[in-house]
């Protein structure tokens, strides 16, 4: 409505009838200036006042608002006053936005009343549950209960009485008397994953949240609803009534389901993971995981290989760690002599474990090829899955470079083995992406597995290896993007990380190897990665964890609350923002 | 005579003093008094260099008892220090109870229901009764009146049967909470402590007619141990360790907190400030105890005993079983603790031994931040060594126990 300047107007010309007056030009041009309680703001234009607010530290409840999804200011929460609002309305703070000269207040008796009332209205019919449910301890509802409302019941009457269990599909069950109706998973169904399988059905009180009649909520993303939900309604199939989240710690961690990498969170109570939460990474996988990706903790937990065996089949026998390492370096150095010593790698180690088999293999066994095993290739989309399902193929070539091998796939490996100019396999982790074949046959075939298998079952030495939640350790998605992951707790029973075994098999061969760690093994060997050492990447920098929003109990059973073996892994002093954590130049 | 006969007779008739003195050359001895040993109440351990039968100079050494309970506090929510502090003075531990709660509450900006600030009032005094009781008992005891020492013990057990009927404990009663306190008083309870307070004081009475003009009692009593009133200020004293030397300073009177302003009750001062006047003041404020505790029976009036305020007192059961609102707020005190708002604030009240002092500090979580503990009996015993300076030995004792040094408190 501003004016526009005219350098004469005709005298003549009729005086155009008065309308709203102008509003004030703007104090800083291009941005918009308002005050949120008291405090003045500068802004883009555009900016809601939850994101302004939020910026500034002040609070302002939200269930429905998020920040990936559209806005659909239905929960009421984040009502606030606003001195432009129509009539003197309360505004949603997450769909207005600031205007200039605005002024915002979000703690004043009208608005704290508000917040109070509709809370009072979101608990009118929810159940009794927080005994029984999954979300109690990390749920909004009891957040922001005692926060803004913190008054007893005022229902005199019977609650509503929904269904309490119903299988969305394989991976979500919803609770529906626990349901807020927020709609973030319907919009996120429709938004980001595509593929709009649940929607409202039903008016007012017999709202519900629902998939279409005979078509169950199967899109491979559909995980995703449970974590932003707000409340218990939406759960996971898998990790329901399993553990409680308020004695879980969690490690920063890397799924292994594909090369994507997303960043996610491992919460682990003990030596167990309970599930996997996508971790935030704006770059990788914004906050968002494919439901086969939260099921790869489960090899974490199950069918571990924990002790060392020499002999395969009938003639095995466990054996201490250091025994079996001690005969494979034999084995292995035996058959060096007749020039057949082959090494195969699983892209599902890390890179430090990498580079340990590569120096230990190049300079002890005199290897020149490194044989590409791991998971065959699976389906992809164009969101976040990738065809290949190993998190670190990447690293392998990275790996091998740095020592001059040759990358092979495994099937040239097979055909070596029956050809017979392979003798002797040391592999570092035992998926393979087509059968054994020949290999099962070698005399000698030394396998370092955290899980079982055909490979594993077929080894004459044994090692037990630890999977990614017992080591530190890194992973070069596809991209060629490092990313680090840390141990969630100590390796169990007598499995150790690749890079050690790899060391201790070295020193067997009357190597060096003096590495006692996965950094240390970074610390000595990175330097040989070729243009990998101008990233921007260093080891320590893992992003803070944060906190979780509401507590972190403490647990009995120790003298600081933590169970035995547990260790909360906190980001060291001057961890670096995970956007540092980037590709190689030129990526 | 001539002048030269004289200057000669005076060498003769006035030898050297040292000439007179025993020819024993005795070295300083080193005693160690404790910790183990019956009259270093609290594990306290005394290293004491002594010229003859005097203490020429004397060392403490504490630490036996250490418990890490400021420490140990910063781990558990607000609510979960309440047993820690039942093992501060644990003679009267209602005491440290009340003191924590009104300092947490203070920072909470909460005001507690005038039922439960009687209750805290009643108890309190009734603790402090237990609390000199046990004083007066242990400095007859060790002064070789036993008669005494199981009068006053019989007397505190009274007391603590009665709290025992009130919080379920002897000593670690755990009876204040955040926002007031854990129960009422049961049915015919005022009567019963009524009759209790009426035969604690015949006790008392008794004791006092077997002390105070005792002429053994007296000799060992008065005199020793002498704090001037600017050295018991100066030293830190407060309690009635101050008020023996002469200074009328009582929280109770000076920073009213409770109910103290309501009731009538007066500050008894010392005039020497010496082991027998911290004995008198001890004895007299019995007395104004007792005239307080039945001024409570009388003025009492039914009503709440908790804040009824979901952010920081529990819900009734029937609310956390029957209402999401209920057991929402169940879940987050136990599970979180109360959130306390964000600051510091000293709190201190007039505990037996004189200001027991809270400084808190809170981040806004469910746990304390910090908690720091001003221990009544630290200045005291700190000033030990100083009291005892020239002292005999044998009044080490005396001395030593009329200061009333609690291990549990001075030791955090």
């Amino acid at each position: 409505m501003a004016e526009e300047k005219k350098p004469e107007a005709p005298a003549a010309a009729p005086k155009p009838p008065p309308g709203p007056p102008a509003p004030p030009p703007p104090r800083n041009p291009g941005m918009v200036t308002a005050t949120i309680d008291g405090r003045e703001v500068v802004v883009r234009p555009g900016t809601t006042v939850i994101e302004a607010a939020s910026a500034m530290g002040i609070e302002v409840p939200y269930y429905c608002w998020h920040k990936r999804l559209s806005v659909a200011a239905n929960c009421r929460m984040c009502l606030v006053e606003m001195s432009n609002a129509p009539g003197g309305k309360l505004m949603p703070g997450c769909q207005a936005a600031l205007a200039e000269g605005v002024a915002v207040k979000t703690d004043t008796p009208r608005v704290k009343d508000q917040q109070r009332a509709t809370l009072e209205f979101l608990l009118l019919h929810h159940p009794v549950d927080c005994a029984i449910c999954d979300q109690a301890g990390e749920c909004k509802l009891q957040d922001y209960y005692l926060q803004y409302d913190a008054k007893p019941s005022r229902l005199d009457i019977p609650k509503n009485v929904k269904r309490k269990r119903v299988e969305l599909g394989p991976t979500v069950t919803l609770d529906q008397e626990r349901c807020i109706l927020c709609t973030r998973c319907v919009r996120f169904m429709s938004e980001v994953a595509r593929n709009p399988q649940l929607g409202v059905a039903n008016r007012g009180t017999r709202s519900e949240i629902t998939a279409f009649p005979g078509r169950p909520l199967d899109d491979k993303y559909a995980g995703n609803v449970v974590d932003i939900c707000p409340v218990g309604a939406l759960t996971s199939t898998d990790f329901r009534f399993s553990g409680r989240v308020w004695f879980m710690s969690s490690a920063r961690s890397i799924c292994t389901g594909c090369s994507r990498g997303c960043n996610v969170s491992l919460d682990f109570l003990g030596e167990s993971a309970y599930r996997l939460r996508p971790r935030e990474n704006q770059h990788v996988n914004q906050e968002w995981m494919c439901d086969q990706g939260r099921l790869t903790y489960k090899p974490y937990n199950t069918d571990r290989v924990l002790k060392a065996r020499l002999g395969r089949g009938a003639e095995g026998q466990a054996a201490g760690r250091e025994a079996a390492v001690t005969a494979a370096a034999a084995a292995l150095a035996a058959a060096r002599g007749q020039g057949g010593v082959a090494l195969l790698v699983s892209p599902l180690a890390s890179l430090e474990d990498l580079l340990a088999a590569c120096a230990v293999a190049s300079e002890g066994l005199g290897v020149k090829e490194v044989y590409l095993g791991g998971r065959p290739d699976g389906w992809h989309d164009d969101f976040l899955k990738q065809a290949d399902e190993n998190p670190n193929r990447r690293g392998v070539e990275l790996a091998a470079q740095a020592f001059g091998l040759v990358v092979k796939p495994f099937a040239e490996l097979v055909a070596a083995a029956g050809a017979g100019a392979v003798k002797a396999v040391w592999a570092i982790g035992a998926e393979l992406p087509a059968a054994a074949g020949a290999l099962a046959s070698l005399a000698t075939l030394v396998v370092q597995a955290s899980n079982g298998g055909a490979l594993a079952a077929a080894a004459t030495v044994l090692l037990p290896a630890s999977p990614v939640a017992e080591s530190d350790g890194t992973f070069v998605n596809f991209e060629g993007r490092a990313q680090r992951f840390e141990a969630a707790w100590h390796p169990r029973g007598e499995a150790r990380p690749h890079a050690d075994l790899a060391a201790a098999l070295g020193r067997a061969l009357g190597l060096k190897a003096p590495w006692r760690s996965n950094r240390e093994v970074w610390l000595a060997l990175s330097p040989r990665l070729a243009g990998v050492t101008s990233w921007d990447f260093k080891w320590d920098s893992l992003p803070s964890a944060g906190r979780r929003r509401g507590f972190v109990p403490l647990a009995a059973g120790t003298v600081d609350g933590r169970l035995p073996g547990q260790r909360e892994r906190l980001a060291p002093e001057g961890a670096e923002p995970i956007e540092r954590g980037v590709a190689p130049s030129g990526w | 005579m001539s002048t030269e006969v004289k200057e000669a007779l005076k060498q003769v008739v006035a030898p050297r003093s040292s000439e007179l003195d025993a020819p024993l050359k005795s070295k300083r001895m080193l005693v160690n008094l404790g910790p183990s040993h019956p009259a270093m109440h609290g594990t306290a351990r005394a290293v004491i260099e002594l010229e003859g039968e005097n203490i020429a100079s004397c060392k403490l050494d504490i630490g036996f008892l250490h418990r890490g309970f400021e420490k140990s506090c910063e781990s558990v929510t607000w609510t979960q220090v309440f047993p820690y502090t039942d093992r501060l003075n644990y003679v009267s531990s209602i005491m440290n109870n009340v003191g924590f709660a009104l300092a947490v509450e203070k920072l909470c900006k909460l005001e507690v229901p005038e039922r439960a600030q009687y209750l805290r009032t009643i108890t309190s005094e009734m603790h402090r009764i237990c609390d000199h009781l046990t004083l007066v008992g242990a400095l007859g005891l060790e002064l070789g009146a036993m008669t005494v020492f199981l009068y006053a013990i019989e007397g505190r057990d009274l007391l603590w049967d009665r709290l025992t009927e009130l919080c379920g404990a002897r000593l670690t009663s755990t009876y204040a909470r955040i926002g007031g306190v854990a129960r009422d008083v049961p049915e015919g309870w005022l009567e019963k402590t009524t009759l209790t307070l009426d035969r604690v004081v015949l006790l008392r009475d008794e004791i006092d007619g077997l002390l105070a003009r005792n002429r053994i009692f007296y000799d060992r009593t008065r005199g020793v141990g002498t704090v001037t009133r600017a050295d018991a200020i100066d030293l830190g004293f407060s309690g009635p360790c101050l008020r023996a030397s002469g200074e009328p300073y009582d929280l109770r009177k000076a920073a009213p907190y409770l109910i103290y302003d309501r009731l009538d009750f007066d500050i008894p001062v010392g005039s020497n400030g010496d082991t027998y006047d911290r004995y008198l003041i001890r004895v007299e404020e019995m007395k104004q105890s007792d005239k307080m505790i039945r001024q409570c029976f009388r003025d009492m009036a039914p009503g709440e005993l908790v804040v009824r305020d979901f952010r920081y007192v529990l819900p009734p059961k029937p609310e956390v079983y029957g209402t999401i609102e209920g057991v929402m707020a169940h879940f987050k005190l136990i599970m979180e603790g109360i959130q306390v708002p964000a600051g510091e604030v000293y709190g201190y009240t007039e505990a037996a031994n004189g200001e027991l002092g809270f400084y808190l500090v809170s981040d806004g979580s469910g746990r304390p931040y910090k908690i720091g503990l001003r221990a009544p009996g630290w200045p005291m015993l700190a000033a030990l060594p100083i009291i005892l300076q020239g002292a005999l030995l044998s009044d080490l004792v005396p001395v030593f126990d009329s200061i009333n040094m609690i291990g549990g408190e001075v030791e955090q």
